[in-house]
């Protein structure tokens, strides 16, 4: 209950937390507000918002239902941020608490794989990946995963770094605990709260990217995601600017809310931020 | 909606008032007014030419360059008809064997050297037979020029060639090079192909990398007087939105590939400063193709073809969704080419979803429980936002008949080599490019034997010896009359074997600043030499 009431409050990062749930409602109802196909030819296409009562938010330039693309889109795009989030975390983890329990040669040597990715921006890889294996949905999540891992295994290779000395890691190794069980069961819980804080930011992160790739027409055009519909607008930007702008909200609404609820999270497990 | 005549005159009086001199000016605002002579003409271009040689490589964006320096013996009238430029006259022996072309006399290289009949020789045994495409095959079985005196060059040919053919096809596939600068040089690698020496009216200047070409006044031109023009510069703006701010705020003057966003062009078409028109592209027709790969079981039956087709609603697309720039194509030659388009009309296949699904359902291809009969990949050429358009256009249409449709999309060098190597699609759409004569552009997508991986030719895995007899029957016969029934006859077969289906048609739609006089005044107008071409004030 301590940890609710310190998350709330910082009046931020309930907004975020409102938002965030209002996307997942958005995304959990889509089907029963939606039950068509938010692809298919729905009426005549670019029709602006508030004008007819069927297509509240207007059609796009396929005819498209541009609610019913916002509703189904709130799914990808949250699936693209949490599967992608996942994958960055959990590769960023393992490489950054390898390096930084052995340290040495295997820190010297993952440390400067991970700077080598680091150099290259990370949205260029991103293209390569897309265009070598192709742009289905699977494979762009995994590639916006592929992209992220560096900046969260450097953050775990610095906990482990501090945290490996420490004298319950020492009380452990006297023990004779394995190296896993001493990673993963007593230094990983208390490596985990920057991780989590800084998750929120790859999610974030990771909604953009697919955002960007879609606007180059390289994402999965067969699933209704945001930045899909804010690529198809692109061609009739200057005369029905809505097109792009309406999920633009919806992007930025919810790459907000990500990012308040995270730094929410930062202010809740800081433990000198705790009442004493 | 339209500009009227008087619109146009109006505006083009209240610029030229607003001039400095109105006492001379109006005069030369009117379109038929005397010209005005000096001056610089913007032109967009939408993306880098690798080559600026016209006879060396067929392409709308070579020509709205290499066109204004380099010259073609024969150009085309507004009515279609062949005008001599680089040839004067032209005759054919009765066997269509030998075709002998009188050359201009008088008329000189860029660099002072003057232009010969070994010119001409050498461009079309070197340039046009070994590399131009389609000049490839347009002049398959040319064995020969020859020349009798330095202004004569006499073609020579082991089949018969239509003079018609020929004439209209030379408009764009005989542009002459100069034999003094590429003999003895590697043809495809010289630096004239980037900063060409031509014979027109315009000298090639400088050409900065993505940035933009510059092309000024030949004060030596053949036809005296002529150019108007001291200038042209083509920018290069890949950018659709900035192009189009670009042309708004009169920066460029002309917008000639078609290459603008619809929704600005149907916005464009309302403001009284531009004619937005598809007028002077009459021998530029474009069509969206459905292209079937007969290795997939179910499109090898031609059922399953005529279903495709009659699921899709093509004037609601063509309404809704181009704007109405475009029509429902016929076939494969485009009601905008008069000398072929067939009298009677070929068969037809409108759009008929529950005779689609009664098809399917015939061709043994019935609804699983989940209402999918099959599906199939389909992938649309990268280029012209109507191919994105339409190809979502058709997964929507055949989903509602049951058929589910996945669009794969890969980048230009990716979709060739997916489409035209490595058959590796179930569907394609791209652009048909009609260019005048079914023999120079189109019958390659229906006639068998193309190597495999040469683009926009037929690759389907389908041949039939029936068309394939009628394309070369028409490809050797003299009598335009017979020729053309020929072609008749031809798209009767294969509208009714469907080996792939060209559903949309339209012209390239030119966005021209009011300013500019006497353009779009011949069907390949944005190909021809603009020596006539002049600027308001």
């Amino acid at each position: 209950m301590g940890f609710l009431r310190r998350y709330l409050r910082n009046p931020g990062a309930a907004i975020g937390l409102v938002l965030l749930l209002l996307v997942l409602a958005m995304a959990g109802s889509a089907d029963l507000l939606y039950p068509r196909d938010p692809l298919a030819l729905a009426g005549r296409p670019l029709q602006w918002p508030f004008q007819n009562a069927r297509f509240l938010l207007g059609t796009d330039a396929s005819g498209r239902d541009i609610a019913a693309q916002i509703f189904h889109g709130a799914r990808i795009s949250l699936l693209i941020g949490f599967v992608a989030t996942i994958v960055a975390i959990a590769l960023g983890i393992i490489v950054g608490a390898v390096a930084g329990y052995y340290g040495g040669l295997i820190d010297d040597l993952l440390m400067r794989v991970t700077e080598a990715f680091q150099t290259v921006p990370s949205f260029l890889l991103l293209l390569v990946l897309v265009a070598v294996f192709g742009s289905s949905i699977v494979t762009v999540t995994l590639a916006i995963g592929i992209v992220s891992w560096p900046a969260p295994a450097r953050l775990a290779r610095a906990e482990f770094l501090t945290l490996r000395n420490r004298e319950f890691v020492q009380a452990c190794r006297t023990l004779g605990l394995r190296d896993s069980a001493i990673i993963f069961r007593e230094i990983l819980p208390n490596a985990m709260p920057p991780l989590i804080v800084y998750a929120s930011v790859v999610m974030a992160l990771a909604i953009l990217l697919e955002s960007a790739l879609a606007f180059l027409n390289l994402s999965d055009p067969n699933v209704a995601s945001w930045g899909n519909l804010i690529g198809h607008g692109r061609g009739v930007l200057r005369t029905q600017w809505y097109v792009s702008a309406i999920p633009g909200v919806a992007i930025l609404l919810t790459v907000l809310a990500v990012s308040l609820v995270g730094q929410g999270l930062n202010d809740a497990l800081n433990p000198r931020l705790k009442p004493r | 909606m339209k500009i009227t005549r008087r619109d146009a005159l109006l505006t083009g009086s209240a610029l030229a008032l607003s001039a400095a001199a109105p006492f001379v000016l109006p005069r030369a605002a009117w379109a038929q007014g005397t010209p005005r002579r000096g001056g610089t003409v913007t032109a967009h271009m939408q993306g880098e030419q690798r080559i600026l040689n016209p006879a060396l490589r067929a392409s709308t964006g070579v020509y709205v360059v290499g066109s204004k320096i380099m010259e073609s013996l024969v150009d085309l009238d507004g009515k279609g008809d062949p005008l001599p430029v680089l040839a004067t006259s032209w005759e054919s022996s009765p066997d269509g064997k030998t075709i002998t072309f009188k050359l201009r006399e008088g008329v000189k290289w860029h660099d002072g050297k003057p232009f010969t009949a070994a010119d001409v020789q050498y461009t079309a045994m070197e340039m046009w037979k070994k590399h131009l495409n389609y000049g490839t095959t347009l002049q398959l079985y040319l064995e020969a020029v020859d020349t009798p005196d330095p202004h004569t060059a006499v073609f020579r040919y082991s089949r018969p060639m239509p003079l018609d053919l020929l004439l209209r096809a030379l408009a764009d596939l005989g542009y002459v090079a100069p034999k003094h600068v590429y003999e003895g040089t590697n043809v495809l690698e010289n630096p004239a192909n980037t900063a060409p020496i031509g014979t027109g009216p315009f000298k090639f200047s400088r050409y900065e990398r993505g940035q933009y070409i510059i092309a000024v006044r030949n004060d030596d031109y053949w036809r005296k007087g002529f150019p108007y023009l001291d200038q042209i510069v083509w920018r290069i703006i890949p950018d659709q939105a900035a192009a189009v701010a670009a042309i708004e705020a009169g920066e460029i003057h002309i917008s000639p590939e078609g290459a603008l966003p619809l929704a600005d062009l149907d916005r464009l078409k309302k403001s009284s400063n531009f004619e937005v028109s598809s007028r002077g592209n009459e021998g530029n027709a474009v069509m969206n193709t459905i292209e079937f790969n007969f290795r997939r079981k179910e499109l090898a039956d031609r059922r399953v073809r005529e279903a495709i087709i009659r699921a899709i609603d093509v004037p609601f697309f063509c309404e809704n969704f181009l704007y109405g720039f475009a029509k429902p194509a016929t076939g494969p030659i485009p009601s905008s080419s008069p000398s072929f388009y067939p009298k009677k009309t070929p068969p037809q296949y409108p759009f008929d979803p529950k005779k689609a699904e009664a098809l399917l359902d015939e061709a043994g291809y019935s609804k699983g429980a989940d209402g999918k009969r099959f599906s199939l990949r389909l992938l649309p050429a990268p280029w012209g936002e109507d191919i994105t358009l339409w190809s979502t256009f058709m997964q929507q249409s055949l989903q509602q008949i049951g058929i589910a449709v996945e669009i794969v999309r890969y980048d230009a060098a990716g979709f060739l080599t997916n489409v035209y190597r490595d058959w590796n699609f179930d569907l394609a759409t791209g652009w048909h490019q009609y260019r005048g004569d079914p023999a120079v552009s189109t019958t390659v997508w229906y006639r068998s034997g193309s190597p495999k991986g040469a683009p926009w030719t037929n690759q389907w895995g389908w041949q039939s010896e029936e068309v394939d007899k009628l394309i070369d029957a028409a490809a050797f016969e003299i009598d335009p009359v017979k020729r053309r029934q020929l072609y008749a006859d031809w798209v009767e077969r294969v509208n009714t074997e469907i080996p792939l289906w060209m559903a949309i048609e339209r012209l390239l739609i030119s966005v021209t600043s009011k300013k500019l006089q006497n353009h779009h005044n011949t069907p390949r107008w944005i190909s021809s030499s603009w020596a006539d071409l002049w600027l308001a004030t």
